[in-house]
Parts: structure tokens; sequence; C-alpha cells
């Protein structure tokens, strides 16, 4: 657990104030960031999957219908049974079953520039999993263009080693 | 005439300081795996499923039924979670019995667990603010008060420690094992609260515990011998109020003479076989046991320093080891209900209490505010 504090100056002050005095006109705020940073064990089903990206391979588990989970679930969601712990490779290039367009980009999203949250089929998989398409303009998106990832070049084991999809060439 | 209902399952995982080998679906779910097969049942012949949990402060995520609806296999199931603070374990396994009771459903999974390694529960009980007194330094002064009151001698707590670890020697899914603890070493060690200390307090663990309840005909028909529910009970108190007896609440006195009533027991030391009573610092045992009438005013510690409480003993008391040896805060008041279930199902292997057909489950939480009980009994009338 951390915590950041630090005492924001007012922009003009006209000297010295006192602690605890404030001049007219002037506003003093304090920053108080509290963290607390949890530890989340992933078991080796989602782990599997993490392991994965860090090799730049896309995995997913198999349910024991048959069907092929990817970002893999350790339960069947139809069933509750555990899925197969051998993971399977699915993709690179992928599916865009459903996306909307993100005009203004937003300091935590994914790119600085417009892009599409969209879901995304591997090939081999049976379900999409959620993320960001590199496609430069609204018009170059539709529901069933295939995608290919675009690796970040140092992985860490987050689904965000892939940085974005981009249209297939 | 309610529904009869029956603990036909009961599994627990491990309990361990950190069980980085599994995620939070998978704790779960080796728990609910060993009632399932305790009960020779499958997910499919659940009808709905109760979870219990501490705050989300603890682990950090919120609303957690949702993420593990498909690890307890509850798709298009009736999911509910129950929060009564460290209580909860205990209060679900209440949920889940009145749900089959009432005849709502007849196979209930009730869950509860905590992984006490992804966060650090002194800091989510302190709300997010930093340098909180923990729970030992929020019950110290109400157990001054108890010490104070009752005259009893201070080894009385370090015999508790002693014995519920003793006892934890023979429970294999106790997390302590502290094999050469002794009262001098309880009295050497640190003092954490005063009068608390270390070796007087419970440890942090991992772990998750699941019962399986069914109504009478599901318990007539189980592949093991059941556990009937004789009676249950729930109370809560405000945690700060003007005149409030914290030493003694009373939504502890009222919830105790609740649960007796229904169960037609009129004389609780005598006709009580075994109980297991949510004690997470030591002296919480002669504490409850006056809190709940089995011994008079001023007589909890004097049952203790007789050795009553001991497994040999005439009331024993926490057969398992208790809280103080494995504390998976949302877990432990369901430990409490599911080692009494053994208890009276004859099942508890090493830490059987011979003859036990009559046991008190109790769980407590919050500022010693909710209370969860139950008697369970090898029979069902």
């Amino acid at each position: 657990m951390c915590s950041h504090s630090g005492v924001t100056e007012p922009a003009a002050a006209p000297g010295p104030t006192p602690p605890g005095q404030t001049s007219p006109g002037q506003t003093r705020t304090v920053e108080n960031r509290l963290e607390f940073p949890y530890t989340r064990t992933v078991g080796p089903v989602i782990g599997g999957f993490l392991a994965g990206l860090r090799e730049q391979r896309l995995l997913g588990a198999r349910s024991r219908t048959g069907r092929v989970l990817v970002p893999p679930l350790e339960y069947d969601p139809d069933t509750g049974d555990p899925v197969d712990p051998d993971l399977v490779e699915v993709g690179p290039q992928g599916t865009v079953t459903t996306w909307t367009w993100v005009a203004e980009p937003k300091p935590k999203h994914p790119l600085d520039r417009p892009f599409a949250v969209a879901l995304i089929r591997p090939d081999g998989a049976d379900t999409a999993l959620v993320h960001a398409v590199d496609a430069g303009t609204p018009e170059a998106m539709h529901t069933g263009m295939v995608v290919t990832p675009r690796w970040r070049g140092e992985p860490t084991g987050l689904v965000t080693d892939i940085e974005a999809w981009e249209p297939r060439r | 005439m309610a529904e009869r209902c029956a603990v036909v399952g009961v599994g627990q995982t491990h309990f361990t300081k950190r069980r980085d080998d599994v995620s939070m679906p998978g704790l779960l779910r080796e728990a609910v795996d060993r009632a399932l097969d305790d009960a020779e049942l499958t997910l499919a012949d659940i009808d709905a499923v109760v979870i219990g949990k501490a705050p989300d402060a603890f682990e950090g995520i919120v609303q957690p039924e949702l993420f593990l609806a498909d690890a307890l296999g509850a798709a298009g199931k009736p999911l509910m979670r129950v929060h009564t603070a460290g209580s909860v374990g205990g209060s679900t396994v209440l949920v889940a019995a009145h749900l089959v009771q009432s005849r709502i459903h007849r196979r209930v999974l009730a869950v509860a667990w905590e992984k006490q390694s992804e966060g650090n529960a002194q800091w989510g009980l302190a709300g997010g603010r930093s340098g909180g007194i923990g729970a030992g330094g929020a019950f110290a002064p109400w157990i001054r008060a108890y010490i104070q009151r009752s005259q009893a001698p201070e080894y009385i707590g370090w015999m508790v420690a002693v014995k519920d670890r003793l006892n934890a020697l023979k429970n294999p899914y106790a997390h302590l094992r502290i094999a050469d603890i002794t009262l001098e070493k309880v009295k050497e060690s640190p003092m954490l609260w005063d009068p608390l200390r270390f070796l007087e307090s419970c440890p942090s663990s991992d772990g998750a515990c699941a019962v399986v309840l069914t109504d009478e005909a599901g318990g007539r028909r189980a592949p093991r011998p059941p556990a009937w529910i004789a009676a249950t009970a729930m109370r809560s108190e405000l945690g700060q109020f003007p005149g409030r007896d914290p030493v003694r609440p009373q939504a502890g006195v009222e919830c105790s003479a609740d649960v007796y009533r229904l169960a037609g027991i009129t004389d609780p030391r005598r006709q009580i076989d075994v109980a297991e009573l949510y004690v997470p610092f030591s002296w919480y045992e002669p504490m409850w046991l006056e809190g709940h009438d089995i011994a008079g005013p001023g007589e909890g510690w004097k049952i203790v320093d007789a050795g009553e409480t001991e497994m040999g003993g005439a009331f024993p008391v926490n057969p398992s080891g208790g809280v103080l040896s494995s504390n998976a805060i949302g877990a432990s008041g369901m430990v409490r209900f599911a080692e009494a279930a053994l208890q009276v199902r004859g099942l508890a292997g090493e830490h059987q209490v011979d003859g036990a057909r009559t046991a008190l489950a109790q769980a407590y939480g919050g500022a010693a505010q909710y209370f969860a009980l139950g008697i369970l009994r090898s029979d069902p009338d």
C-alpha cells in the first residue's frame, strides 16, 4: 500500500501565507492518492494463456463439449465442467464478430488515435475476445472482416502484449 | 410445518497461508467437488447456490458472484450472495437451509471462502485507510472488560490457545500445526493487543468450505449419514450504541435463546455434545460460553480451567482446532457448521467426539454484532 501526497501551491501567491490560512481568492488543494496492490493468482488455465502471450501465441481451452474458449475459462460456463488443462493454439488471425468506433480516445485507452473496440474470434476458436482494432477509419471496419494481431516488442504476459489488431492486408 | 433440512455433503480445502497454485474459482471448486463427492451428487443435481465471503476489499473483487458463476455451475440457476461480515459463513448455511425448509429449492449448494493472500485484511477492515487497529485491536478492550468483570486469571487465554492448536493436529485441513505448543510458549509469544498474545490469535488463511443441503427425502437416501438441521437462528445489533454490552451482546444472548427454544434445549451444557464456536482470539471461548448461556455469568472461564472444553471433556469446544488454527475469514463461519455436521454424522475422523449426536455451530461477525447459530443432530426428530 502506498500513499502519495503533495501540496499544490497557489498559482499567484502574493507572499508567504502562514499554514492554515488562505488569502482571499486562493485555493489550496492537497492531492492524496491511495493505492493498494492486490495479487491475483491466475491458476493453471488463465496462467497458461498469459504464458502463451509472452511467446506471442494465442491459446484457448477446449471444453468437454468440444468448444474452444478464448480467452480460456477454467470451467465451461454452460455445464460447470472443468476445461481440458492442455491448452490449444488458435489464430493468429481472427474474425471481427461485432465492433464499435472510438472516435476520441481517452488517456487510458490502448491507442492514442481513433480505433475500434471489437469482439474478435480467432481462427479455431468458438468464442471471441475483446480487443482493439487499429483500422484508421470506421469505413475500414466491418463485421466479418479478418484481422491479425500486432504484438508489442517486449512481452509481459498480459493481454496488452497484443498492441492492437490490424485489418489483414 | 417447515420441510426438514439435512446436510448431506461437506467439503473443505486445506487451509494454508497462500494457495498460489490455484485461482479463486479453482479454490472454491476444490471445496465444492469434495462436498458433492461426499453427497454423491453432481453440479447438475443442484437447484440453487448461496455464497458468502467477507468484505470485497479483502481481495479487491466487487460482486465476485458474477465471475464465479461458471466455477459454481450456477449458470441459469438462482445464485445468491450473503454478507454478514465474519459470521457470513454461518449465515450462508442458514440462508441455504431456509431455501430448503421453505420448500423453495430441494438441493442447495452453500459455498464460503477467503483468499486472504490476494489482499490485506487489516487494510480492508480499516475501510481503505492506513493505520487500522485490526480485529484484535477492536476486540482487546472487550476482552479486558471480560477479564475484569469475571476475575479470570490470565492463563485461561493461554489454555484455549494450547487446546485448539493440539486439536488442530488431528484435523488434516487445519492451517496451523504447532506440535510443541505449551502454555509457556503462548505466554512468551509477543503481545499484540493487550491481553492478546501472538499465539492467542488466529492466522490469515486461504481456503474454502462447501456444504450440500437437501430436503428430508434427500437426507433419508443420502449415501452417508446426514446431519439434520434441528434449529437455526440469526440476530444482529448495531456495533455501537449507548448502553451496549459488547462483552455479552444482547443479539448473541437472544440468538442462542431462540435456537435452544427451537431445538427443545433447556440445559445447553448437558444437552449439547460438542460445540464449534467462532473463537478467533483465545478469550472468546469463555466469552461465548457465557454470551450464549452455556455457562452462567463469570463461570465460562471456570469450565475452561477445569478442562471441560477439551476433546475428552464434558463440553468439547472446537475439536477441529477452530478459527484459532484456520481462518479463511469468509469460510470460518461455514467451517463451524461443516465441522458440527461431521461430528453428528460420525465422520470427523481423528477429531471425532465419541457419541456426538447434538452439536452447536456458532459464527459471529463485525463488532461482535452479527450472530448465526445452528443445532445439528444425528436424528431427524
